[in-house]
């Protein structure tokens, strides 16, 4: 956050700012969850634990790393959890009642996800209409359209090991008998790609433009609306693919599931430092934050604790992470 | 201005989504008016009722619902009725059901048929249905309190037994495991709620036969986990004493990955011997979590012996090589139809009483068969 503005440059910063802010104690917070936990569960600490923690993040960071856009220009993006089951579901139908082959289906659905995305840019940034409910209304008709299209059937995505269930070892691929999370690799060079784009090309530093001061971007000749449509345009590619990662993991996508998802995504964004009220925020920090979130919610089953806890914890952490971004920002402004 | 245009704007939007939702709707009303005519210039006028029934289903989530609305447009077909069927999002949506519901009420239909997802939010509802004279038929699942005379009759697998089919041929499988065990070993239950009735009767079922079954044998058995089943078990044993340990997950919300995490954190766990998942939902649960831990398997020496519980792709899948040892599946269909002309009947003056349909137990062996196979959807 603080080495996204210029606002900081010149000041004395801190030890922590400097080696990145809210991203850096995030990290620790990660890290001392994964000590605490294998701390306390023996069988927290087998590898296979480790594996499904990677399996069950995929779809969560690739909708954070999307969403942590729209977040910066002060707005959000609720469509893309009912949108990613929508996008699978789509994708999954044509694959296995059209005959499609597994690419044009994988296609299909990230176009449909940036179709949603364009609509919901449209609709925030053409229509003034508020993010937070433009995004609701899609949320709403992704929900009902994916049971639509696919007549309200469970779909299954063709399985491993069967005709056109190659994607499945995009994120997993054995040898020798090994499970190897490939996808975390994808997820590093992702998020690598998008740290660029964010930080040195125009579309990454007008959509923090947006979020800090629309109006005087505006007024500086940026194509504001353009900007701020795509931001939703990225939101919307990601949620698409977080819908293949989540095929790809799960056997049977099930219509009218997905709402919620986005919470997570969003929660895990927030956590990272990706501020709610624009401007700031990093997709670093955003991959931290959504494995404080996938940490949680995989680990605190293995220590014991019912299964609502974990949404108990989630929420006190996220209340910390906001309070913690608001301190920083009175500060800076002090 | 800009507030007016954006007034203009939203009531524009909810506008489309309203029609949005009415062009759905008409779809399919008029899909099923062109059936019903059909049948009625077939059929004639001998039958008396043009009868109109409200089905209220627990979601659409499993291809489960889709073969009971099969058979509920099958009596619809036969007996010359018309239906509507409704049902929210996803089970665990408890309130968007009860408000399905009392929209079907206040349609003041001839009859309603439903599947309730919670047993004690649809009370309220129950009893302005028995004010209104309007007939209900639960299906899939009971209402065990339900206001005295609301509910005409049941139809429902008996779950209970449903469970117990499933304890008995992992029980056999792992006997000998059991018996020559020198450390206490583990059983594991993933139960997607633990609120409708069926699934814990279910779940109770599995564990009060697996429970008898291991101490008829002199084993000690404790059951730990869920505080729902745990403590619907009687004379529970101690868990420190105990030689058989069967634990009970039910994670905090109905979704695949939730109950995957719930079963992995079981499967870890090096004294585990048998899973059983008890619905769709669950047993799929319960094969993602094997996707990266690989211990389920046929052999009980080496492996974790699995049951699941209905069909499905994925589960028959599993079912035919082997991961899972078998499932029980019920008959959604018979049980979609068979609530539809109970409804009729009542309609028709005719007294009715609960119908109990069968679970029965499949596995690669029999798969195939013709009484089988009808019921395992995908």
């Amino acid at each position: 956050m603080a080495n996204n503005t210029t606002k900081t440059a010149g000041r004395n910063r801190s030890v922590i700012d400097r080696l990145g802010g809210q991203k850096f104690i995030v990290l620790l917070v990660v890290i001392a969850l994964f000590i605490f936990f294998c701390a306390l569960s023996p069988n927290f600490r087998k590898y296979t634990t480790f594996l499904s923690i990677l399996d069950y993040s995929y779809y969560i960071t690739l909708m954070a790393i999307g969403v942590a856009f729209p977040l910066m220009t002060a707005g959000v993006d609720l469509s893309i959890g009912t949108g990613l089951i929508c996008y699978s579901l789509v994708g999954g139908y044509l694959i296995t009642f059209q005959g499609w082959p597994t690419w044009a289906g994988i296609l299909a659905s990230i176009v449909f996800g940036m179709a949603i995305g364009v609509l919901n840019g449209c609709l925030v940034a053409l229509m003034d209409l508020p993010p937070f409910l433009a995004t609701l209304c899609t949320c709403m008709i992704t929900r009902g359209l994916g049971s639509i299209i696919v007549g309200r059937v469970g779909i299954s995505w063709p399985a491993a090991g069967t005709e056109g269930g190659w994607f499945r070892s995009i994120f997993k691929i054995q040898m020798n008998g090994m499970n190897i999370p490939i996808g975390f690799l994808w997820i590093i060079i992702i998020v690598i790609i998008m740290t660029f784009v964010l930080n040195h090309t125009k579309i990454g530093r007008y959509t923090l433009a947006i979020g800090s001061n629309k109006e005087a971007t505006r007024l500086s000749g940026v194509n504001v609306k353009f900007y701020h449509i795509f931001a939703y345009v990225i939101s919307g590619f990601f949620a698409g693919l977080a819908a293949i990662s989540y095929s790809a993991i799960f056997a049977t996508v099930q219509p009218g599931s997905g709402a919620g998802f986005e919470l997570e995504a969003i929660g895990g964004a927030i956590i990272g430092g990706v501020s709610m009220s624009g401007g700031a925020g990093s997709i670093t920090g955003t991959l931290a934050g959504v494995f404080v979130i996938c940490l949680l919610k995989t680990g605190l089953p293995f220590i014991g604790l019912a299964a609502n806890w974990q949404q108990i914890i989630t929420g006190l952490v996220l209340i910390a992470a906001v309070l913690v971004d608001i301190l920083k920002r009175k500060k800076d402004q002090a | 201005m800009k507030k007016k245009v954006l007034a203009v704007l939203l009531s524009g939007c909810m506008a489309a989504g309203l029609l949005a939702g009415c062009g759905g709707k008409k779809e399919e009303a008029s899909d099923k008016s062109a059936d019903t005519k059909t049948e009625d210039t077939k059929e004639g006028s001998d039958k008396g009722g043009d009868y109109n029934f409200e089905v209220v289903v627990k979601s659409f989530q499993s291809s489960y619902w889709q073969a009971a609305v099969q058979g509920i447009k099958q009596a619809e077909e036969e007996l010359g009725v018309k239906t509507n069927t409704t049902g929210p999002n996803a089970e665990s949506d408890i309130a968007d059901q009860v408000n399905m519901l009392n929209n079907a009420i206040n349609k003041n239909p001839d009859g309603i048929a439903l599947s309730a997802c919670d047993q004690n939010s649809v009370l309220d509802s129950l009893q302005s249905a028995l004010d209104k004279k309007i007939p209900v038929v639960c299906f899939d699942s009971g209402v065990p309190d339900a206001p005295e005379g609301s509910v005409y009759a049941t139809v429902v697998t008996n779950n209970g037994a449903a469970g117990a089919i499933a304890a008995d041929h992992i029980y056999e499988t792992v006997k000998d495991k059991i018996a020559n065990a020198k450390k206490p070993v583990r059983v594991g239950e993933v139960n997607q709620d633990a609120t409708s009735a069926n699934i814990t009767e279910r779940g109770l079922g599995f564990i009060n036969r697996f429970k008898e079954l291991a101490e008829k044998d002199g084993k000690k058995v404790a059951v730990i986990g869920n505080d729902y089943f745990v403590g619907k078990v009687e004379n529970n044993g101690d868990e420190k004493s105990a030689d058989v340990i069967i634990e009970v997950a039910v994670p905090a919300q109905t979704t695949v990955e939730l109950c995957a995490t719930e079963a992995s954190n079981i499967m870890n766990k090096d004294d585990t011997i048998a899973m059983f998942g008890s619905n769709q939902v669950s047993a799929e649960g319960v094969l993602t979590a094997n996707q990266n831990l690989s211990v389920l398997g046929s052999d009980p020496e080496k492996n974790i012996i699995a049951a699941g519980f209905d069909a499905g792709k994925t589960i028959k899948a599993a079912v035919k090589d082997g991961t899972l040892l078998g499932a029980v599946t019920q008959s959604p269909l018979m049980q979609g139809k068979l609530s539809i002309e109970t409804l009729y009947k009542i309609c028709q003056g005719e007294t009715v009483e609960d119908i109990e349909t069968d679970g029965y137990w499949y596995d690669s062996t029999n798969m195939e068969e013709a009484d089988i196979s009808p019921n395992l959807y995908d």
